[in-house]
């Protein structure tokens, strides 16, 4: 053993000590050793642009977003405008209306852009709550053994009251509005992430390398930042982008057992909706709304995809 | 430019059939009297006869329902949609021929005496009730089964819910109901239920003088007493023991009922199919053209269409959009214009609502026949039948082609009807001058409406809305769900905003979903509110005593006395012309005072048929009937269509005269 | 293990039976006028609707009501509709419904497994290739077009072009093809797109190099190690897909005409019919506590890591 050491710590004698110098000891240069510059989060993005089609879905829904939020602010035409005239009812496309008018002569190209800012908001506001929400529950439920059958439980009972009976109360006490949809929707969506984020962590908690992980000691909260958080952040990103499109399709659902919104709301749902009836007759006019809704989900869920091979540390190298 | 001329186009379109409606008051005139106008009506009959000759008919009718039968229990449900099987099994006492003459059914004959209010009718002997199989029960027809038709429905504990009509009217019912109710709910205790129901036979007008007649005592005069009974279910016979026996399980499906019409119920797959097939005990089987009635359950209107046009149906409805679409292809010449609907769709103005705003101007006239005036009615009606919105106007509430008088004039005809009907209720101008004329009576010079403040009013579960007692006027409609209700009230929105002005009036809609009556209007939770009310049987009095200051049916929570003084008059008149004539004053009190706002019917849209028309009772009240109808391989087309409708018409002129 | 499933029992049972008491209060709350369809409102007075939910049972305090149910639930009675079906004991709906939804639910869940599994199986197996991209552009259609309208699609097209039937017809098999697919649709686009994101997953990890660096043939480290281990997170969810599948899908059985459980308790809480809401949620709820158990049970069995056990 001794010996060893010895052999370890005298540099070999064979050395040019021309060619070879001690370097001066620096503590910055040596951390630079220790840990490289690495960055998951600069590698995840680095990767994840690297893809010139990825680019481009980035930028066709960033247009589509900013689109929507712009149009009802500079355009003038009035999405609600009803036409008392039966002629204008019904119009095909043409250089007035440039996606036709629906039933009742509103323009549809206007419409579809309101219906999307609204429809975005509420999805936005609904993905943030039920991911995050549902991710900070699943988090603990995975990690905590303790709570373990209480939250199974509680999500039993969620899952098992259907959702109508306290949403046709709601829609008792509550005004058609915005915020009674956001409650409605959001009141149990969450759970149902929570199982599913918890699942995932349970399965990635008990894989090798975490496991090597607890054995030397690591304290539970680094394994949770460093471990699994980059882990999920796809799945989170999958989801929330799924979360738009079930939003909407909730939306005509709430309408039906009466937690709707205001009439004159416009959203990409109502639209939808209101097409659905008249979808054999006049396609036209589902046309622009479908395309923008299946665009969005198309493209959130591209994105969430190549965003997950970007945040795999494997694909980093 | 293109636009304009269209539009010219329409409208002179629109003009044409206005005065092709005037000309005639037949709902299909103006479409049936231009093609054959010159003929005889020899030829007419002739050409009739012809189509009818030429054509094969088979012994199968396939049809389809949109929603399920909950129940065929005819006593103990109000879903008018389980009439439209129970008419075609179990007959009724009298049932109407092919041109609406009423003629002997499962009565041979009858007599009423002098004011009316006793009907005696003679049952045809020898009708055997049968089961879902058709065997022979042994079980026969009798006047008895008539009273205890009664006797069923007078017993709270039976469900029977829509017996209002009938309760009233026949003499003792009302009171034997209550006393067994208030038995039932303790409130009554000195008689035993035993005894009140010993009593019936005593206490109710009904009564099996001999086992083959039954006689109706009534409350008041009912000259129209055979088209109730062709309307209402619940007096219909039963055989008692069987449905007592049967208890709750009376009428669940086909097996749990017997039959006495031209046809039983041979199979029933809950939501799926029903099988009507031929009673072979039936008394007028040679009548019974078509030997089985397929239905089956298609929830989507659009695949009913499309199953008509692959040959799996006999008949589709085709909506007004729908309509538009099949314009030049091989269907146009199939669609044929429904007939008639004696359903009228009104706006109930709120007189007692929670907004202080609508509220305070409801109370005045200028202010609703600012709204009456105010609706371009034919853009509503477009809706409907974009080619022609004029047949589903209805300015009045009881329906025209209805009622008639022992001279054959129709109800609507009547003096102050007819100016109702007459009047042009789309004049925006108009509607802007009234509103101004009721502002300045209610608001002060800066606004402000007078004698109210701001607030917040309570619509709940409808919503909550914020008023700030100035101009311009809040008002809210409640509207459900569908739709196309949605469509039609966003249309009003625009079209009384731009005849009164936004600054005047902000119409606010609000749609609910579910059963609306019962969490809107009823208590009170809106401003207007869209309902519609259809004539029951052949007199006014079915909409009208109803719509009296405490009547049943008086949602909009208004008081007033002349209209009640009048239905008063009318209920005590000596002769039938005479009732008439004070209802059609009453009913022109309320339109003319636009206390409600009746505007178009409920008319829609067109169908296409395998199905000979006019071979089956003409049943303006009750639900069509299979018997006598004769069934095509192929769908009649519109000219042939017209053909017969024009020969119908000189026949029917005809018929209705011999009738008198 | 014995202790474990019997603490776990009861529980659940005190989980159905939250559930159920919850629901059966807050139909409660409802509003009287809502037991009458808008046709019966209209044509009755005030004092005969009071009449009808006394016969009901209706104004009886909601326990009265409650300990009625359970009373007649231990005696073999579910009771009867109340205004879906008035009168239809509850137990005779659902015989008649049951077995048709279960039929569709169970064809379409076999096809959903066997082709979902086999298209994720493709996918992976030529990744980024055809196969690949035809299964994400088939996955992306039915997640993200709204489902009603390519439902409406195969519906009015797909029945044209191959000459099948619009609605089902129960002594017709060629009907059931369109509603078993469009049934099926939504599960296969699941399996394929979890299969596949599991299995990519899975191959990346290094025991999965090292099998394959030793020498292991591919087809047996696939077989063996990928497939496996992507299987059960999927796998959890099986027995509650499989009882599940009496419940059927609202859209897709009013557009064929299939009179299955579909629509029913949407419509029989609209409507207040709590009779028939409460037995359908009180079912439901003990299916899903099973179905979640038999999941747990499942993945424990088929992966050895993970383990039943109660709270250490």
């Amino acid at each position: 053993m001794e010996v060893k050491t010895n052999e370890a710590k005298r540099p070999a004698a064979a050395l040019n000590p021309l060619k070879f110098r001690a370097a001066i000891y620096n503590n910055m240069d040596s951390e630079d050793i220790g840990f490289s510059n690495y960055s998951y989060w600069k590698s995840t993005l680095r990767t994840f642009f690297k893809n010139k089609a990825v680019v481009a879905l980035v930028a066709l829904v960033t247009g589509m977003i900013v689109m929507s939020f712009m149009y009802p602010i500079f355009s003038t035409v009035d999405p609600n405008k009803v036409s008392m005239l039966p002629l204008e009812w019904n119009l095909r496309p043409s250089a007035e209306h440039w996606f036709g008018t629906d039933t009742l002569g509103r323009d549809i190209w206007a419409r579809a852009w309101y219906g999307c800012r609204n429809s975005f908001l509420l999805g936005f506001c609904i993905a943030c709550s039920d991911v995050g929400f549902g991710m900070i529950a699943g988090a603990l439920w995975g990690y905590n053994k303790k709570i373990d059958p209480f939250m199974i439980e509680l999500y039993n009972i969620m899952t098992n009251i259907p959702s109508t009976v306290y949403m046709v109360l709601l829609a008792y006490i509550m005004n058609t509005s915005y915020i009674t949809l956001f409650v409605s929707m959001a009141s149990r969506g969450w759970i149902v992430e929570a199982r599913f984020f918890r699942n995932r962590i349970l399965s990635i908690r008990d894989s090798e390398y975490n496991i090597a992980s607890q054995c030397l000691g690591t304290p539970m909260r680094r394994i949770a930042t460093r471990n699994i958080i980059p882990h999920i952040v796809s799945l989170i990103i999958m989801e929330a982008a799924l979360c738009i499109p079930y939003s909407i399709g909730s939306e005509v659902f709430m309408g039906f057992v009466g937690v709707g919104m205001p009439v004159d709301a416009i959203t990409l749902g109502n639209i939808v909706n209101q097409g659905r009836a008249s979808f054999t007759l006049h396609p036209y006019q589902m046309l622009l709304p479908t395309v923008i809704l299946c665009t969005i989900t198309v493209a959130f869920y591209v994105i969430g995809n190549k965003f997950a091979d970007a945040s795999d540390p494997r694909n980093h190298v | 430019m293109k636009r304009i001329a269209a539009l010219v186009l329409v409208l002179a379109l629109m003009f044409s059939f206005t005065a092709c409606q005037n000309g005639d008051k037949n709902v299909n005139a103006n479409q049936t009297t231009e093609p054959v106008a010159t003929k005889t009506p020899e030829e007419i009959s002739n050409a009739a006869q012809e189509i009818t000759d030429a054509k094969e008919y088979k012994s199968v009718y396939r049809t389809s329902f949109n929603k399920s039968y909950a129940s065929f229990n005819y006593f103990s449900t109000a879903y008018s949609t389980v009439r439209s099987i129970v008419t075609n099994c179990i007959d009724g006492l009298v049932e109407p021929d092919i041109y609406g003459v009423y003629v002997p059914s499962l009565a041979e004959s009858w007599t009423a005496n002098d004011d009316e209010t006793v009907w005696t009718f003679k049952i045809r002997q020898g009708i055997k009730w049968v089961d879902h199989t058709g065997a022979d029960t042994g079980m026969e027809v009798t006047a008895q089964d008539f009273v205890d038709g009664i006797r069923y429905i007078g017993d709270p504990l039976n469900d029977a819910y829509s017996l209002r009509v009938v309760r009233n009217l026949i003499e003792g019912l009302y009171d034997y109901y209550w006393t067994l109710d208030d038995i039932d709910s303790g409130e009554v205790a000195d008689k035993t239920r035993e005894e009140v129901l010993a009593s019936f036979d005593n206490t109710v007008g009904v009564k099996a003088i001999d086992e083959y007649t039954v006689e109706y005592t009534l409350t008041s005069s009912a000259p129209y007493f055979l088209s109730l009974i062709e309307s209402s279910m619940l007096l219909l016979p039963i055989e008692y023991d069987y449905a007592i026996e049967l208890g709750e399980d009376f009428g669940v499906d086909n097996e749990h009922m017997l039959y006495c019409g031209a046809y039983y119920i041979s199979a029933f797959e809950r939501d799926k199919a029903i099988t009507l097939t031929k009673n072979p005990l039936y008394w007028d089987k040679n009548n019974v053209t078509v030997e089985t009635v397929e239905y089956q359950m298609i929830p989507e209107g659009t695949t009913s269409l499309e199953m008509f046009k692959r040959g799996e149906l006999d008949d589709a409805t085709v909506e007004a959009e729908e309509y538009l679409s099949m314009k030049g292809t091989e269907w146009e010449g199939k669609l044929i214009p429904t007939e008639r609907s004696l359903s009228t769709n009104y706006l109930w103005l709120d007189f007692s609502g929670a907004n202080p705003e609508f509220n305070t101007f409801v109370q005045s006239e200028n202010f609703r026949k600012a709204l009456q005036y105010s609706l371009n009615r034919e853009a509503i009606a477009s809706l409907r039948d974009p080619v022609d919105p004029q047949r589903v106007l209805r300015a009045t509430i009881n329906a025209e082609g209805a009622i008639y008088d022992g001279n054959g004039v129709d109800y609507t005809d009547y003096a102050p009807l007819k100016a109702v009907k007459d009047t042009d209720y789309n004049k925006p101008e108009l509607a802007r001058q009234y509103m101004e004329a009721a502002v300045a009576e209610l608001c002060d010079e800066n606004g402000n409406i007078k004698g109210i403040e701001a607030g917040k009013v309570d619509y709940l579960p409808v919503g909550t809305f914020e008023v700030d007692a100035k101009l311009p006027v809040t008002v809210i409609y409640v509207g459900t769900d569908d739709e196309n209700e949605i469509v039609m009230a966003q249309l009003m929105k625009t079209m009384v905003e731009e005849a009164i002005g936004t600054d005047l009036i902000d119409f606010q809609i609000v749609c609910f979903s579910g059963w609306t009556y019962g969490t809107v209007a009823d208590p009170y939770n809106y401003d207007i509110y869209f309902d519609s009310l259809s004539t029951g049987y052949a007199d006014p009095s079915g909409i009208l005593t109803r719509m009296t200051t405490d009547g049943a049916e008086n949602v909009g929570g208004y008081d007033v006395p002349e209209y009640d003084a009048l239905i008063d008059q009318a209920l005590n008149a000596a002769t039938f012309e005479e009732r008439l004539e004070k209802f059609a004053e009453a009913e022109a009190y309320l339109c003319n005072g636009a206390y409600v706002i009746p505007f178009i019917s409920s008319l829609r849209g067109y169908y296409m048929t395998n199905c000979m028309p006019f071979t089956s009772p003409l049943t303006l009240y009750g639900n069509s009937k299979f018997k006598g109808a004769l069934v095509m391989d192929k769908p009649l087309t519109y000219s042939e269509y017209q053909t017969l409708d024009a020969a119908y018409e000189i026949a029917r002129t005809d018929a209705l005269k011999n009738a008198d | 293990m014995t202790k474990y499933i019997l603490t776990r029992t009861l529980r659940s049972l005190l989980t159905v039976a939250i559930v159920f008491v919850t629901v059966f209060m807050l139909l409660r709350l409802m509003p009287l006028s809502g037991y009458f369809p808008q046709e019966i409102l209209k044509e009755t007075d005030e004092a005969t609707r009071m009449t009808y939910l006394r016969n009901q049972g209706l104004l009886d305090h909601p326990f009265v009501q409650l300990w009625r149910f359970v009373k007649n639930l231990f005696q073999g009675d579910l009771g009867r509709s109340l205004t879906v079906y008035p009168k239809v004991p509850i137990i005779t709906l659902l015989k008649e419904k049951i077995p048709v939804t279960a039929a569709f639910g169970f064809a379409s869940m076999v096809i959903g497994i066997v082709l979902g599994i086999s298209l994720g199986l493709v996918m992976v197996r030529f990744k980024n290739n055809w196969g690949d991209r035809l299964g994400t552009f088939f996955i992306l259609i039915v997640r993200a077009v709204p489902s009603i309208i390519y439902l409406f699609f195969i519906q009015v097209w797909i029945s044209k072009w191959f000459d099948l039937p619009l609605v089902f017809y129960k002594d017709r098999p060629e009907s059931w093809v369109l509603p078993t697919i469009c049934l099926s649709l939504g599960s296969i686009a699941y399996y394929a797109l979890w299969l596949r994101r599991f299995m990519v997953d899975e191959e990346n990890k290094d025991y999965v190099k090292f099998a394959m660096v030793k020498g292991l043939p591919k087809r047996v480290v696939w077989k063996k190690h990928v497939f496996k281990n992507a299987v059960i997170p999927l796998v959890i969810y099986l027995p509650s897909d499989l009882l599940f599948i009496i419940s059927g899908s609202l859209v897709i059985e009013s557009l064929y005409a299939i009179p299955g459980t579909g629509g029913l308790l949407t419509t029989a809480i609209k409507s207040q019919d709590n009779n028939l809401v409460q037995v359908i949620v009180l079912m439901y709820a003990v299916l899903s506590v099973i179905g979640v158990f038999l999941g747990d049970l499942l993945v424990a069995f088929v992966d050895p890591r993970i383990k039943l056990t109660e709270g250490e």
